[in-house]
Formats: structure tokens, C-alpha cells, sequence
């Protein structure tokens, strides 16, 4: 284990990973100035990003909170080039720039450099409608980096479910009411680990919390622009709106979200995996502790927070991989 | 000035024109009849012909999205599809006009599904028609090769920047095979200024931020912006005619409509696509038979010549519209290019009368026994606004 | 002849987004329903483009009310727009929104009375006084009314929502500074139908007798500093939905960051964070889990808050690891956006004097579920000034 460790490590050498808070870079390139939700956590993977990727850097958001929330006409809150694209969009635009500067640059129209392509999608744009596009740009040769920021449902609409939305959680899809009151009765997708298990090519896939642990989420930022070919970073993204919890609180619900195993928090590179708070050898806390901290489990019976608890014991204790792939363990060979 | 002859068919003359004007990008996506083209520009490839980044893509909602942020990047783009691919790839298309990025599609007509059908039939391209992009109707081969020249020139023009789509019949024009002359690179070179944004282009240089989120305050004043780009695009067009005339020695009598006899007739039909070559033949048959007849073609509908249309018919008696489209409880039930010419024909002093003619849905052939068809029924004092013409009773 | 609407009332609710959005529901939909009860003609509408609604982003309900004109012709006289220009009563659930509002970019910072007309009336659920309130508005060339319910915000939650009454003791109150809408009577028979409740009436009842009323006079308030922004005409902006980008810009201390000027959040707020930098050990924390990056870090290694764009959400206050270090302070007890590091660089001992008891001896911590309240924790003795060499 330490082995490997030290291997997936060295690979990343000259990424110039931040070693501790103190040496984060302190410019922003997102920067104040944005219409988003006291206490936002998607605005910090915005913020995270954009600092670590740069002023070389292009970016596209695909329609939702990240887009409709950061700028509004005639303001942006973007130091780096942004454009919008549409919902389904998001893999496709990150194609479509950098073919299109990779072409430029071949062909001696534009400077040789390198310049980081990232597109931004949200949980309902990149989980549901977008699902196909970013499969299509994992398989280009491309160096794009997608980063889903998943804040659990479609927050800028009004807060619906998305294919992504936890288990029980009230939306205005999936409200509680008094004959039914779990409405929302969908899984959440295993998005990052499902991108990563059918994009062999993949050089990285991660997930994140943009705040936990510290510096985590911007070297994984890091790494991500630095494996080459086209990435891919799922974060978790507390959201007091939809979750209905105070916005003091993001930082405790995503730490909480790790350390619950609710979240898998992994990154997978060239195939192999690294558990980066590996709930295989630490003590999980009860899912509960997170779960009743929302309003939107607010209408939560015991039993439901069993069922949660039952599902995420499964997902450590039973899966292959525990957190990444749902098959479980051992052969089944059929004798005659 | 031109580098061969080639027998090919519409869409290879479309790859040709892509070809020449060394597009950075391209993204495909497989229906018929359009993908042609892209079979075609994937050989350029793969013999070193040109040099772009091509992408096959997911789908043709990735596909559109593609060629508009690589144009967004600088990037020269083509896409393309036909049917009801063009239609899943709606979306994206009304954003790449809104954004005002000069990205050229080819659209090879199709019928819309259900049921699945590969006959060609113009809803595709007409359901675009109002969205912001402009639209190129090709006959021929070698005007679908000279359409696609222009419509780069004129999309990536400062004074517009909209896309443009080359729409041509599927089944017929996409793969019946003529001679096309290809102009050599050079004198395309000539012909079509390197495409700049300028300081539009997404690029770490020139930071900007493009498609804002927009309420009630902006909405507007940017569709103004839009529709005025529209309407600088006629005189953007003229020129480009003029000089493609001067370089390539190519000759256009107007670069938006095309008359036969149209001068002097009493009656008129006015359609677009690989029906036109049939029509004007007829035409010429009738006039040899003394029948005062003449057939009017579309080459540009959007923006659509409502001025050329009423110069051309001031003295026609009679006018009929071959309509390869349904446009189902439209005003009088006629289909859809009628109400354009009527539209345009209501600030004229000469109100002929006009008659629909819905032909050739699906791919169903318009021959020259139905094209007379239509002209006896024009003389003889039509008895219906709208007549199905071809379709089994 | 021309519609006389002499008798139209038109009603704003100005609240803070999405945690006040079910209580302004209440209170726009139940005015509705009152007025109706009295034979009236009315209706109600949400300004659609807060729509959806970020928390803390100020929004707008209206409520539409006349006795003599038809329904079309009084949404045709009131509400064709998306927002309104004037209304009689204007109704405020937070009263820090009386330091202007923000709700889009390239909107300004508008005065709260901005829509008051002559003879209306501005209606707080606040604890302060009416001239502690009127102080701070726009000056107006004419005379109105400010009327105050005493009560702090409620922020009565989203999908857990807790009644504290605040929805009808407006009611109740709307009753009394403008009975043309309806009369305490129907407010009360119509509160006791839909809630059933004794308790629910008697706050309705309670807030109509004690709601204090006050006159604003043409030479109350202040001039008002910002700007509104002029919208350009179709010629006077960059085609292709193209905005320049914030320039890039950087360096250490207050302001050193370049940000976006033609959006600032600051009126977001309905608390601050106040630092004791004395007691600062530099971790980073704050400024690295602020979503508005609205930190700007020092030469020296601390982080300074920029409240022109700080929206007082308070995830710094609660990360800090250090006890009493970044406290959130009702925005109504501080006015200066100013750097309060610049001001601590001055003379340290006495910033922290200063903050310390505007700080007073409360701290309010908020429960984990917005709708589930408060806790309230007493500081006896402020942690001492510690002097930094």
C-alpha cells in the first residue's frame, strides 16, 4: 500500500501540489461578485478551480446554479475566458474548445502553449441530459477537465430531484406528503466511478469535497490538469437552499458527507485506486449525524435513516470496490 | 483557378468546398442522406488532404455544441445532419445563432420521423428559418460546392457573424453524381479572409465572458442586435457574389433568386432544391409550346428576397408554389414557402393569385408530368388554394 | 375616459430569499384572500426574475388590491410588468434591508423606500425604533409613514418551516395602517378559518394595537450614495451576448484583489463577520472557505473582509478554530464597509475595545436546520487584547 502510494504520488511530482493551506496560491481568477447562495459550496469549487487552473485557461458552464447564479448581464464574476453552454452541453463544449485551440495552434494560427480547458456541469446537467456528452469527450484524445459540481438536485430551478439526488431527500419533485412520505425513491448514480469504470482510457478520475479535507479538492484540480487527456473531478457540494441547513454549515455537512461514507471520497489514476479518507480502515460515523442536520430529511421516520445506513453499509461492506464498484465479491461459476 | 473536374456528388462537393476552406474543426455524427460529407472529409483526413481536428461525436446535440465552441475558440467549423437528427440537435442549433458564431451545417433534407424515412422533405431545414441562422438552398452540385465558399464568407463577415446552413435534397442531390469544378486553394484563399472573432474569440487573451444569464432588462436589445445583423447580411451576400464572380470567374444573375422566363409569363412557379432543374425544364418545353410560363428558384431563404421576389413577379397573373414541406392547419392549409412569398407579395402594387402545391414528400419524385401539371392548373383558373400533387387518392 | 384607479392599492413584501420565501407567500397570498373576503378585486404575483431565489438575495412579493376596478383592468393598471415602480404599502421582513438592495448585477443598490409613494407607509418586523430605521433611507420630497412590528427576521426555513406568527401579526398590522385593503375584523375571521388556532388570532390582533406608526418627513434620511446603472441601448453594447471579464488583478492587503464592480453582494447580509485579528493565528480557514472571495489576505498573514461583497453567511465564523475569533454581528450595528483591518492597524487596542462591544455579550449561533432557530450563548468577558509584536 505504501508502495503504491509513493507510486501514484510520484507521478504527479511536477504538478506542484500544494503542501499544506499556508502554500495555496492567493490570487483568484473567480472572483467576488457572483449571485450566488449565502454559503454556497459549487461557488468554492467555481473559486478552486479557477485558481489552481490559472489565467491560461478556458472555461464553459453548462446551464444551471454555477451559470445562472454567477453572472448576470452586463456583470461576470470570471477573470478567465467563461462562456455558457447549454445543459447537455458540457462534455461537448470542452471537446469543441479544445479541438478547436489544438487545431489553431497545430496549424500556427494561434501561439503554442498549453491552456487548460475545463467545463463545469451540474448534478441534473451532467448526472441526466449531459450524461452521453461527457462520455463522448472521455473517449477524445483532448486535455479537458470536467468538473461536475453536485450539489444534489436542480437548485437553479427550484430545486428539483436530479438522477443524483440522495435517497429520501424532499425536492419540489419529491415533496413529503401525507399518503407518501418518501417521494424521492432513486439511487443516487455512482456518476465519477461509472465514468471511470467504462473511459478505460481515463488518466483521472476523482471525487472531491471542495473543503475536506483541506487542499484536497485543488490538488486533485491539479492532478487532474496535469494527467493529460481528458479528466474528470466530481465534487460534493453542500447547498443550503435545497438542503435547507443554515449556510454556516456547508463546511460540516461536506466534511460530514465524507466521513459518513455517504460520499466516497477517491480518486482513480491510470486504474488504480487510492481511497483519499478510506472508510475501509477508519471508523464511519453514523450517516444519521448527517442526514438530520437537512431540512430536506426533516420528514425522515427511524426507518428511513436505517434504510440510508443499511445502503452505505453495503456500499463499504459489500461491494468490491467498496464505494466505486457495486458487484460483489467472489466468482459465481456455474457447474454442471 | 481550378484545380479539377471531378464527377461527385453534392455532399462531396460540400467536402470539397470544407476542404478548401481548411476548417479547423469538424464534428460528425452518422444519418442519412447528409453523412455523406463527413465519409468524405474523413478520407481528406485520413490522405493528409486536410488538416483538422476531427471529432465523432456522442450525437448531434455534441455534435452542434462541438463546431460552436471550437468557432467560439477561433476555430473554422462544420457540422451537419439531415431530419430528425437536425431536429435533436435543435437545441444547440438556437444557441449558435444566438451567440452569433459563423459555424456552416450542412443540412441534407429529410423527411421528420415517424415513421422512419430517408426521402427528403425541407421541414428540417425550414423549422430553423426564424432562429438566426442563414439558409443556402442548393440545386446543383456545383452550387451546393459554390453555396458553402459563400456562406463561409458571409457568416464570418464582422457585419453578421451568424451561421449559415447549406441545405440541399436528400436522396437526390446528396447522392446523384455530376461534374463539379473544383476551384484550386489558392484562389479560395483569395476569395475567403482568415476567420476572425476578433475580440470576441474565448482565448486567454482577450478575457471575456460570453451568454451571461439575461432578464427582462437585456433580452430584447440583444434579438435587436441580432435582427439587425440579419438584415446587414443582403448587402454582405451581393458582395460576396460580386467577388466570387472576380476571383473564380463564376457568374450569378442574382445571388438570391434565379428566373427562368419569369420576365414576361403570366404564370409562375416558384420553388427551391433539385425539383427546380425538372421545373425549368418543363418551362423551357411550355415556352417552346408558346405557353407564357416561367419558374422562379430560391437559392438564399433566409434572409428571405421578399424585394427581388416582388421586382421579379410585378406583372404575373398567376403564382404557384412547389412546396417539398406540410406545415399541418397553417393559414388556408397551405404549406409553408406560400406564406413567404404571399407575406413578401402584400406591400406589392401585383397581388397575383397564389396556388400550393404539395409535392415530393418523402422523396417522392416531382416529375415532369406533374410540374405541367401544376402550370395547367395555374392557367386554367385553379379551383383550390392548396393541391396535393403526386399523392395516391 | 381613463381608468380611475384612485382606489388601487398596491402592496411590495420585500424579503430575503428562499428562507423568508414560504412566510412571504403566506403573507402575499392571505392579503389576497382577506380583500376578497370583503368583496374586493384582488391578486398576487412574485417579481419572476428572483426567481430561483439564492438565499439571502433580497426579493419581492406583490399583492394587488380595489374595490371599484375588474380584475383585468387591475392587473392591466398594476402588474404587466415584472417588477413594480410605486406602491402605498411597502412590508419589510428583515430589516437590514434597509441598507439598500441588491437583487441582480448591474441593478445598484437601491434604497429600500425607493417605491414608497406620497402618504404611503413602509411597514419593519423589527426591534429598532422608526427613526433608528428612517435614518438610513433615501430622502424623499414628500411625507409618508414608517410603521415597525417589534420582532427580530424570521427565517422560518425552507422545507422544515417553522410558524412563529410573524405571517399574521403583518397581517394584522396591514390592517391597521391601510384598512382599504381590509379591516382587523376580516383579517381575524379570516386567520381564524385558516388556522384554527386562538393563539394565531390573538398575535394578529396584538401586532393590529401595538404596531407603531411614525411620520417621514422631506428632510429625514440621507442622500443616497449609489448609482443607479443606466441601461444601454441595443447600439451601446457588444454584440454576441459578449461582457468583458473582471481585468486581473492582484496584490496583498485590503482591496488588493480585482473583483466584479458592477455586482457587489454586501446587502446580501443580515449579519457580519467582525475579526479580532489579535487573536488571529493566520490558519487560512476563513479565507479559504469563503464562497464570495471576499477575504482579502494581507502582507502581514491575516485576512481582511471586504464587505462591500461579503454576504455574511457566517462559514468563517464557523470554521475558525480559534474561540471568539470571527463573530457574526447584526449588519444593523455596524455601518462602515470600510477595511476593519486598516482600522485595527491604527490602533489596535482600541479597534478591539470598539468591536468588542459592539460584539456585546451574545453570540447568536444559528441551529443546523435555518428553521429550527437560534441558540444563545453568553461571553461574560471578552477575551482579552492581545498585543502582536
Amino acid at each position: 500500500m505504501t508502495e503504491q502510494r509513493a507510486r501514484n504520488d510520484d507521478e504527479f511530482k511536477d504538478a506542484g501540489l500544494y503542501k499544506g493551506v499556508h502554500s495555496v496560491d492567493l490570487e483568484e481568477f473567480y472572483t467576488s461578485g457572483h449571485r450566488t447562495c449565502q454559503g454556497c459550496e459549487s461557488a468554492l469549487v467555481m473559486r478552486g478551480f479557477a485558481k489552481v487552473a490559472g489565467s491560461r485557461t478556458v472555461v464553459t458552464g453548462a446551464t444551471g446554479c454555477m451559470y445562472v447564479a454567477n453572472t448576470s448581464y452586463m456583470t461576470t464574476p470570471w477573470i478567465v475566458p467563461w462562456m455558457h453552454t447549454q445543459l447537455a452541453a458540457g462534455g461537448a463544449s470542452a471537446v469543441g474548445m479544445a479541438a478547436g485551440i489544438k487545431a489553431l495552434q497545430r496549424k500556427g494560427k494561434i501561439p503554442k502553449e498549453k491552456i487548460n480547458v475545463i467545463n463545469f456541469s451540474g448534478d441534473l446537467g451532467a448526472g441526466d441530459e449531459g450524461l452521453g456528452g461527457i462520455s463522448g469527450a472521455l473517449q477524445t484524445p483532448y486535455d479537458l477537465l470536467i468538473v461536475i459540481y453536485d450539489n444534489e438536485s436542480a437548485a437553479n430551478t427550484d430545486i428539483q430531484a436530479s438522477g443524483l439526488t440522495t435517497w429520501g431527500a424532499q425536492t419540489t419533485f419529491t415533496p413529503s406528503g401525507s399518503k407518501e412520505r418518501i417521494m424521492q425513491k432513486r439511487w443516487k448514480k455512482n456518476i465519477a466511478a461509472m465514468m471511470a469504470i467504462g473511459h478505460p482510457n481515463v488518466k483521472y478520475v476523482a471525487t472531491a469535497c471542495a473543503t475536506f479535507p483541506a487542499t484536497d479538492y485543488l490538488n486533485k484540480v491539479k492532478k487532474a490538469l496535469a494527467a493529460g487527456g481528458p479528466t474528470l473531478l466530481h465534487t460534493i457540494d453542500p447547498c443550503p437552499k435545497g438542503w435547507d441547513y443554515h449556510p454556516r454549515y456547508s463546511n460540516i455537512l461536506g466534511e460530514l458527507a465524507v466521513k459518513t461514507g455517504i460520499f466516497a471520497d477517491y480518486e482513480i489514476i491510470n486504474g488504480r485506486v487510492k481511497y483519499t479518507y478510506d472508510l475501509r480502515k477508519r471508523e464511519r460515523l453514523p450517516v444519521k449525524k448527517y442526514l438530520e442536520k437537512q431540512g430536506r430529511f426533516s420528514h425522515f421516520a427511524e426507518e428511513d435513516y436505517d434504510y440510508v445506513q443499511s445502503m452505505v453499509d453495503e456500499m463499504w461492506e459489500e461491494w468490491e470496490l467498496p464505494g466505486i464498484l457495486p458487484i460483489k465479491g467472489g466468482l459465481s461459476v456455474e457447474r454442471e | 483557378m481550378f484545380e479539377m473536374e471531378e464527377l461527385m456528388t453534392g455532399t462531396d462537393a460540400v467536402a470539397h468546398a470544407v476542404r478548401l476552406v481548411d476548417v479547423d474543426v469538424f464534428a460528425a455524427y452518422p444519418i442519412r442522406p447528409y453523412t455523406g460529407v463527413m465519409d468524405r472529409l474523413a478520407r481528406f483526413v485520413a490522405n493528409g488532404q486536410l488538416d483538422a481536428e476531427y471529432i465523432i461525436a456522442d450525437g448531434e446535440h455534441s455534435q452542434f455544441e462541438i463546431g460552436k465552441h471550437a468557432s467560439s475558440v477561433g476555430a473554422r467549423a462544420f457540422v451537419g445532419s439531415s431530419g430528425t437528427g437536425w431536429l435533436y440537435a435543435m437545441e444547440a442549433i438556437g444557441v449558435t445563432a444566438t451567440d452569433r458564431l459563423p459555424v456552416v451545417a450542412l443540412v441534407g433534407n429529410r423527411a421528420l420521423d415517424d415513421p422512419g424515412a430517408f426521402g427528403v422533405e425541407h421541414n428540417d431545414a425550414l423549422l430553423v428559418r426564424d432562429l438566426g441562422w442563414l439558409i443556402a438552398w442548393a440545386s446543383t452540385a456545383q452550387e451546393a460546392l459554390d453555396n458553402t465558399l459563400i456562406a463561409y464568407r458571409v457568416g464570418e463577415d464582422p457585419r453578421v457573424r451568424m451561421p449559415v446552413a447549406i441545405a440541399m435534397d436528400g436522396g437526390y442531390l446528396t447522392h446523384s453524381e455530376h461534374l463539379v469544378k473544383v476551384p484550386s486553394k489558392e484562389a479560395v484563399k483569395k476569395f475567403l479572409p482568415p476567420y476572425s472573432l476578433g475580440d470576441r474569440v474565448l482565448h486567454p487573451d482577450n478575457p471575456i465572458s460570453i451568454a451571461p444569464q439575461a432578464n427582462e432588462d437585456w433580452v430584447m436589445e440583444i434579438r435587436r442586435q441580432n435582427y439587425e445583423a440579419a438584415k446587414r447580411s443582403r448587402g454582405v451576400i451581393i458582395d460576396a457574389y460580386r467577388e466570387y464572380e472576380s476571383v473564380l470567374g463564376i457568374h450569378y444573375d442574382n445571388p438570391f433568386i434565379e428566373e427562368l422566363d419569369v420576365e414576361d409569363a403570366d404564370v409562375v412557379l416558384i420553388g427551391m432544391g433539385s425539383a427546380s432543374v425538372v421545373a425549368r425544364s418543363v418551362v423551357r418545353e411550355m415556352r417552346n409550346e408558346g405557353k407564357r410560363v416561367g419558374y422562379l428558384k430560391l437559392r438564399w431563404y433566409r434572409p428571405f428576397p421578399s424585394e427581388e421576389i416582388r421586382k421579379s413577379l410585378k406583372n404575373v397573373r398567376s403564382v404557384g408554389i412547389l412546396d417539398r414541406n406540410f406545415a399541418m392547419g397553417a393559414p388556408d392549409n397551405q404549406a409553408i414557402t406560400s406564406h413567404d412569398i404571399k407575406s413578401s407579395l402584400y406591400e406589392s402594387t401585383n397581388h397575383p393569385i397564389v396556388t400550393d402545391f404539395i409535392a415530393g414528400l418523402g422523396g417522392r419524385e416531382i416529375s415532369r408530368k406533374e410540374i405541367r401539371k401544376m402550370f395547367n392548373l395555374m392557367e386554367s383558373g385553379r379551383t383550390e388554394k392548396v393541391y396535393w400533387i403526386g399523392v395516391r387518392e | 375616459m381613463s381608468l380611475d384607479t384612485n382606489d388601487l392599492i398596491r402592496l411590495e413584501v420585500n424579503y430575503r430569499g428562499i428562507f423568508q420565501k414560504t412566510l412571504a407567500k403566506h403573507i402575499s397570498t392571505d392579503v389576497v384572500y382577506v380583500a376578497h373576503s370583503e368583496g374586493k378585486t384582488a391578486f398576487s404575483n412574485g417579481r419572476y426574475s428572483d426567481d430561483p431565489q439564492r438565499n439571502g438575495v433580497p426579493c419581492a412579493n406583490f399583492a394587488y388590491i380595489s374595490k371599484s376596478l375588474s380584475e383585468e383592468d387591475l392587473e392591466a393598471e398594476a402588474s404587466a410588468a415584472m417588477d413594480i415602480k410605486e406602491a402605498e404599502l411597502v412590508i419589510v421582513l428583515d430589516d437590514t434591508m434597509v441598507k439598500g438592495l441588491e437583487p441582480w448585477g448591474h441593478y445598484g443598490i437601491r434604497p429600500i423606500n425607493e417605491k414608497v409613494i406620497s402618504g404611503g407607509t413602509i411597514l419593519f418586523v423589527s426591534s429598532r425604533t422608526p427613526a433608528e430605521l428612517s435614518k438610513l433611507f433615501e430622502r424623499k420630497s414628500f411625507s409618508y409613514r414608517i410603521a415597525t412590528i417589534r420582532g427580530e427576521a424570521s427565517f422560518s426555513g425552507l422545507w422544515y418551516f417553522r410558524d412563529d406568527m410573524t405571517d399574521v401579526r403583518v397581517l394584522g398590522a396591514i390592517a391597521k395602517l391601510n384598512p382599504g385593503i381590509a379591516s382587523i375584523e376580516s383579517v381575524l375571521s379570516y386567520v381564524k378559518s385558516k388556522y384554527k388556532s386562538d393563539q394565531k388570532v390573538e398575535a394578529a390582533r396584538t401586532a393590529f394595537e401595538e404596531v407603531t406608526v411614525a411620520e417621514v418627513t422631506p428632510e429625514e434620511g440621507i442622500v443616497w450614495p449609489y448609482p443607479k446603472p443606466v441601461l444601454p441601448g441595443w447600439k451601446e453594447f457588444e454584440e454576441g451576448t459578449v461582457v468583458r471579464a473582471v481585468k486581473r488583478g492582484f496584490s496583498l492587503g485590503p482591496r488588493g484583489q480585482n473583483r466584479n464592480t458592477d455586482f457587489k453582494r454586501g446587502t446580501n447580509r443580515t449579519q457580519r463577520p467582525v475579526v479580532r485579528f489579535d487573536i488571529c493565528t493566520k490558519c487560512t480557514l476563513c479565507w479559504a472557505s469563503c464562497p464570495d472571495e471576499a477575504f482579502d489576505p494581507t502582507k502581514e498573514g491575516y485576512y481582511d473582509v471586504n464587505y462591500e461583497y461579503c454576504t455574511g453567511c457566517g462559514r468563517c465564523a464557523d470554521v475558525c478554530p480559534v474561540d471568539d475569533c470571527i463573530v457574526m454581528v447584526n449588519e444593523m450595528n455596524l455601518t462602515s464597509n470600510e477595511s476593519f483591518y486598516n482600522q485595527y492597524l491604527k490602533n489596535p487596542s482600541s479597534y478591539v475595545e470598539e468591536i468588542e462591544s459592539i460584539k456585546g455579550k451574545e453570540r447568536t449561533i444559528p441551529e443546523h436546520i435555518t428553521g429550527k432557530g437560534n441558540i444563545v450563548k453568553r461571553v461574560e468577558k471578552p477575551k482579552a487584547f492581545k498585543e502582536v509584536r
